[in-house]
């Protein structure tokens, strides 16, 4: 019996290493997928963003929840970014064009997200919609990018 | 009209208690991301939920006896642990997803960061399991969580194209930027959200606390074929709403400040705090299922002194369970592991395990011995035999899907 738990404790422990870990690209296909996914991911949480900002300037969503969906979505683009940047791109001179190009949109998201939030927080209506239109074309850049290399 | 009154409160609490986290992220997760083209999976999980705690709750009101206290009578002490420890482990996952779940919707109201809820809460748990009568729990609960019905009310009021919709149901397509595996592994993931195995349990021993004989079948039969299938709707609906907001919007579901985003977008400030509202009910009522049904599985398997119904010091046992496996579930959610990643890792888990809990309680609903004239008919058995094939195929294709998927990336 202590084999069995021994056993099924391994592979428990295998199940949850192998489906969260990020895998070096030994390719340069590989790794513009992995740049198309950290674009749609990242572009997700740009988009709730933005969506949560027009919903609380139309009085349909509370100052609190607002609040929270910004500092979540900022977390989650920093640990997509973080991700992005662990990985090992290959040797080659259209992966480093690849991470430069994304790497300039995901910098820009961060900064943005971490501007919406201190904005939010200080309840600056007009620098909201300023940051709104800055972050609303590094959306449609990311979304470009996803479209160019999917 | 007692009765009566009875059956309409127990419906309303099947609908207000069906929802739990695992239902809010995955079906609000695949609505942004697969449209309705998943629905059938809810619908699939929805039928085998009603079928299975029909005849558990059917073995519980005939026999007066828990459902692990019975299968390991039927099928001997070592079939019975090998399906404590699959439950109990999958139902301490759920119930720790359920716990970082009211926490999360805590901070949507307050903006207060959701560990520093949790201590707090794993005590208000605590004190509610050990002092407040099983009725009133189960319903005030079953009733707040109604409030979830805000997200139908949403669907209605995004004007959405009705045949559309059903058309996506009916005729379900893949969306192209999808891979076929994610499409199945989202697919098995709707299925163990629908037929989580605490309902299970949850509904059976509920059973016994409450003293139901062969007189309360009717009741119990009504109660799960309306308020069942009126809670999955409202689980449709959840995938609905984020399907006409989300997926526009390419956002796809990973917090729960995104599953409410589409009630803020259809219906407004006030119709987001009753949202607010239903996730804390839903996912608090939920935290006492999976909390109490830990202490039923085992203390039924090992034959100790269970339930409410007998005052806690006469169940010491049952309680010091309870509170430990509370004190691991608040551990694992202080670990910082994102509980929106946990509930979605127990779902999948909830589908592996799915065979060891509804196997048994197929076959003792289905023995003469135990169920007397009680047993199942014919359609019952083709039909939970027919699901018990579905269950072991998706059971045995959740993990393989997990790792090629990435957990469904």
């Amino acid at each position: 019996m202590t084999r069995v738990f021994r056993v099924a404790f391994a592979g428990l422990v295998f199940v949850f290493a192998l489906s969260g870990c990020v895998g070096p690209a030994r390719t340069t296909h590989t790794y513009e997928s992995k740049a198309v996914r950290t674009a749609n991911d990242s572009l997700s949480e740009l988009q709730t963003a933005l969506l949560s900002v027009q919903m609380t300037r139309r009085g349909r969503m509370m100052q609190v929840y607002l609040e929270t969906v910004l500092s979540e979505s900022e977390d989650a683009f920093s640990s997509i970014q973080n991700t992005f940047d662990s990985i090992q791109p290959p040797d080659t001179g259209r992966a480093d064009q690849l991470r430069a190009g994304l790497d300039t949109l995901l910098s820009d998201g961060a900064d943005g997200l971490a501007q919406l939030r201190i904005l939010a927080r200080r309840q600056d209506t007009r620098g909201l919609a300023a940051e709104v239109h800055k972050l609303t074309a590094t959306a449609a850049a990311l979304d470009k990018f996803a479209q160019e290399h999917g | 009209m007692k009765r009566l009154l009875g059956v309409a409160l127990g419906i309303l609490t099947a609908i207000g208690g069906f929802v739990d986290i695992g239902d809010l992220v995955t079906n609000a997760l695949v609505g942004s991301r697969f449209g309705l083209s998943l629905a059938w999976a809810t619908l699939v999980g929805l039928v085998g939920i009603c079928l299975y705690a029909e005849m558990s709750g059917r073995v519980a009101a005939v026999t007066s006896r828990g459902t692990f206290d019975l299968v390991r009578e039927r099928l001997g002490p070592r079939a019975g642990l090998a399906n404590l420890i699959a439950s109990f482990l999958v139902t301490a996952l759920t119930f720790t997803a359920e716990i970082g779940g009211i926490a999360l919707s805590l901070e949507l109201a307050t903006s207060v960061n959701y560990l520093l809820w949790v201590p707090m809460l794993g005590l208000a748990v605590w004190l509610l399991i050990w002092r407040v009568k099983f009725s009133i729990m189960e319903n005030v609960f079953g009733l707040l969580g109604l409030t979830l019905l805000v997200f139908g009310v949403a669907l209605w009021q995004l004007h959405p194209q009705w045949g559309d919709l059903l058309h996506q149901i009916a005729v379900p397509h893949k969306p192209t930027n999808e891979g076929t595996p994610v499409y199945f592994y989202y697919a098995i993931a709707l299925f163990g959200a629908a037929m989580t195995p605490y309902e299970v349990f949850f509904f059976s021993s509920g059973g016994v606390e409450e003293k139901w004989t062969k007189k309360d079948i009717i009741t119990e039969r009504i109660n799960v074929y309306l308020g069942f299938p009126l809670g999955g709707l409202l689980s449709v609906s959840i995938a609905a709403v984020a399907a006409i907001v989300l997926l526009p919007n390419n956002i796809s579901v990973n917090t729960l400040g995104q599953v409410g985003l589409p009630i803020a977008v259809a219906s407004g400030k006030l119709a987001l705090a009753v949202a607010i509202l239903g996730f804390v009910a839903a996912t608090f009522g939920a935290a006492l299922e999976t909390g109490l049904s830990c202490g039923y599985s085992v203390a039924q398997y090992f034959g100790w002194q269970w339930g409410k119904f007998v005052r806690p010091r006469d169940a010491g046992r049952f309680h010091l369970l309870v509170l430990l496996t509370l004190i691991l579930a608040v551990g694992g959610v202080l670990t910082t592991i994102n509980p929106i990643t946990i509930t979605e890792y127990s779902v999948v888990f909830s589908a592996v395990a799915l065979p060891l809990t509804y196997f048994p309680i197929l076959v003792i609903a289905n023995d003469p011995d135990y169920m007397g004239d009680k047993a199942n008919g014919r359609i019952c058995n083709f039909l939970g035999s027919i699901y018990l094939v579905i269950i072991v195929v998706a059971s045995a294709a959740a993990i393989p899907l997990m790792f090629w998927t990435k957990a469904g990336q």
